[in-house]
């Protein structure tokens, strides 16, 4: 106790459990808050390492619609996610049968493929004459002179869906298994419909960790790199990963990159928040 | 607290120190080569130099440490040599390193390399003009040249009979064939980005001054305006790819019918099935940029003597024929006569039938001065948005 001793002689009160977190506290600081602050802190400096709005105006220039659309893409797909989500874990929740043992063994498959392999995955899938388009000339349903072309915003929420759906699906699921039979068949016997019960009942009360798996789908959206790199890396517009790439790759210019950084983290700033406000709420 | 911390520190950097020594006490030598590329250049050290290299001298195992393809990967080595020059240690970890003409310029800036290549006995095969400067600094010295990287359009005969032979023809050939020309912009991979630098200098006309004289004059700049009209006008017509890999892999399912390409990466894709071999390949006129990969040794490598070696021996004559031409279908990083006895006829034949020794000689130009070079990337994105 010698450490929290000779912090009180200089008149601090500190509480002695603090030095038991000192670890993780420092570790969170220099690996994640550190970087976050410098890179927002870089985004103002120019090359010569005095303020200005320069990379902020370049930005603006050259990136506002690749800006808007990763903000398009990202809405749209947590949208998307959301529906499909509650309805899977839904549908879990409330049919426990053969089939849904099976489906739910099968879901969490995607949970455990990295992005790149999805990318490739969906690389071949989507292609021109890739396996979707030649199946569907099979079945006589398109002529593979004008195959379906997937390599845009439609290709690409594919790819996001395929892989965030599972994701949403497994927290939620967690979420409507903990609401007890007795509501729902209190509802039930009071002549609720399954629309009602779903819409009245089960959704409101798993709201919490619907939402929180959301504010995850969206941030991972925004964040990922893989998927829109091998994609439309080379097509206009494109996501702000693949810019960033680009900053770095090509012009060694971490100081736009960083004012791209910027812009993604206001993207995700207030799903952020609300996140971060759910879970303090929780634990108090 | 701070004692507690201090202790943990101490105790932590006993157990790495522990660990690095550990390391150093074998006997051999361990060759660090790091390299830049795609995944066959992994393979390439892992599997073929590496071992050839270990054959001729036992005491010595080369470690090949891959960092990924593109100038990414060029980016990652620099930042590992340049923490270290930095951190101002004593011996740098990597000995020797493959990499793209944009680390020459990051890496001379810096003050990172070795000036070693006349000392090699190799250094008498080299004939590249490549060697003298890359993108407009002077590197003659610090980069051997393993392989040399050129682009060119592939296209599919049966379908094209009638190629465009330059750039204006195949402005016309696109609007006549809406869709089947295929290249991945220039965020998705250099084959793009050349095709869009062979673009420039073709409707400028002015590669002498944007590659090899210069100067750099911002006012050049000014003038690109139309020449990114009309290839944001060309682009309404074409495909845009998923990246280098992405126009071989359409072009193979016959999505695409032509496109720029790798040639290096295009004959690894035919060797290994993956491309129709009935493929052909052109240099439209005035040219498209290639580009070597170099051997660099860093300044304060620990291996630097034995890095020497190793760079001489995959630059020799011998291994150049058999590994870099015969094996992989590459352009030689050394002239190419003085392999050419060594390597079958059908083989030469194969990777200069299309793109002809003199093709190569006349068209295949360099990558802009590095100025230029950002100008000309940062315009595409000004005016094609």
């Amino acid at each position: 106790m010698l450490v929290s001793s000779s912090a009180s002689r200089k008149g601090l009160n500190v509480p002695s459990y603090l030095f038991l977190l000192a670890p993780a506290v420092i570790f969170m600081l220099l690996m994640y808050a550190y970087p976050f602050l410098a890179s927002i802190v870089r985004s103002f400096l120019d090359k010569s390492g005095a303020f200005s709005f320069e990379n902020y105006l370049k930005t603006i220039d050259l990136y506002t619609k690749d800006i808007a659309f990763t903000f398009s893409v990202t809405l749209f797909n947590t949208a998307c996610t959301a529906v499909l989500a509650i309805l899977l874990a839904v549908y879990f929740r409330i049919r426990q049968n053969r089939i849904t043992k099976i489906l739910s063994a099968i879901y969490k498959l995607p949970l455990f493929i990295p992005f790149v392999v999805v990318a490739q995955m969906m690389n071949s899938f989507l292609a021109p004459h890739g396996l979707l388009n030649v199946a569907l000339a099979q079945l006589g349903l398109i002529d593979l002179k004008q195959p379906l072309q997937l390599f845009n915003f439609a290709g690409l929420s594919f790819g996001f869906l395929w892989k965030q759906v599972p994701f949403a699906v497994l927290i939620m699921h967690g979420g409507f298994q903990m609401i007890d039979n007795s509501y729902i068949e209190a509802a039930r016997s009071a002549g609720a419909g399954m629309g009602k019960v779903i819409t009245r009942v089960l959704i409101p009360m798993n709201k919490s960790s619907i939402l929180v798996s959301l504010v995850l789908v969206y941030s991972q959206i925004v964040g990922t790199f893989t998927l829109p790199y091998m994609l439309i890396g080379g097509k206009i517009p494109t996501t702000i990963t693949v810019d960033i790439a680009h900053r770095v790759n090509y012009f060694r210019d971490f100081g736009v990159a960083n004012a791209l950084g910027v812009f993604s983290y206001l993207l995700v700033l207030l799903t952020a928040w609300y996140y971060l406000k759910t879970k303090l709420g929780e634990t108090k | 607290m701070k004692r507690t911390v201090f202790v943990l520190l101490l105790a932590l950097l006993v157990a790495f120190g522990g660990f690095a020594g550990g390391a150093k006490e074998s006997a051999k030598t361990r060759l660090i080569y790091m390299t830049a590329g795609d995944t066959n250049m992994l393979a390439l050290g892992q599997n073929v130099l590496g071992p050839g290299f270990q054959q001729k001298y036992p005491n010595v195992s080369v470690a090949t440490i891959h960092t990924g393809p593109g100038n990414a990967g060029s980016q990652r080595i620099l930042e590992k040599i340049l923490a270290e020059a930095e951190a101002k240690k004593e011996v740098w970890d990597v000995d020797v390193a493959m990499v793209h003409e944009i680390f020459m310029k990051w890496a001379m800036e810096k003050d990172l390399l070795l000036n070693y290549t006349k000392e090699l006995e190799t250094w008498k095969y080299v004939t590249s003009p490549f060697v003298k400067t890359s993108l407009g600094v002077k590197i003659e010295g610090y980069g051997m040249p393993m392989f040399h990287s050129q682009t060119a359009l592939a296209y599919n005969p049966d379908l094209v009979k009638d190629p465009p032979k330059n750039y204006a023809e195949l402005k016309e050939w696109v609007k006549k064939n809406p869709g089947k020309f295929g290249y991945n912009g220039i965020k998705g991979g250099m084959s793009g980005v050349s095709f869009v630098v062979g673009w420039v200098y073709a409707e400028t006309g002015k590669y002498k001054k944007y590659a090899v004289e210069g100067p750099f004059e911002k006012d050049e700049i000014n003038t690109w305006e139309k020449v990114f009209n009309e290839l944001k006008e060309f682009n309404k017509y074409v495909t845009i790819t998923g990246g280098n890999v992405g126009t071989l892999d359409a072009l193979n399912r016959g999505e695409i019918w032509m496109g720029p390409v790798w040639v290096d990466m295009f004959f690894t894709f035919m060797n290994e099935g993956k491309m129709d071999p009935k493929t052909r390949l052109l240099l439209p006129e005035p040219g498209m940029p290639g580009q070597p990969m170099f051997f660099v040794i860093p300044k304060k490598a620990g291996n630097a003597e034995m890095a020497k070696k190793f760079v001489e021996y995959v630059t020799s004559p011998a291994v150049q024929a058999k590994e870099i031409v015969q094996r992989f279908n590459w352009y030689p990083g050394i002239d190419g006569s003085y392999i050419k006895d060594s390597v079958p006829p059908e083989v030469f034949n194969k990777i200069y039938k299309d793109v002809t020794p003199q093709d190569l000689q006349k068209k295949g130009l360099s990558f802009p001065l590095a100025q230029y070079f950002d100008a000309m990337l940062e315009s595409y994105e000004k005016w094609i948005k």
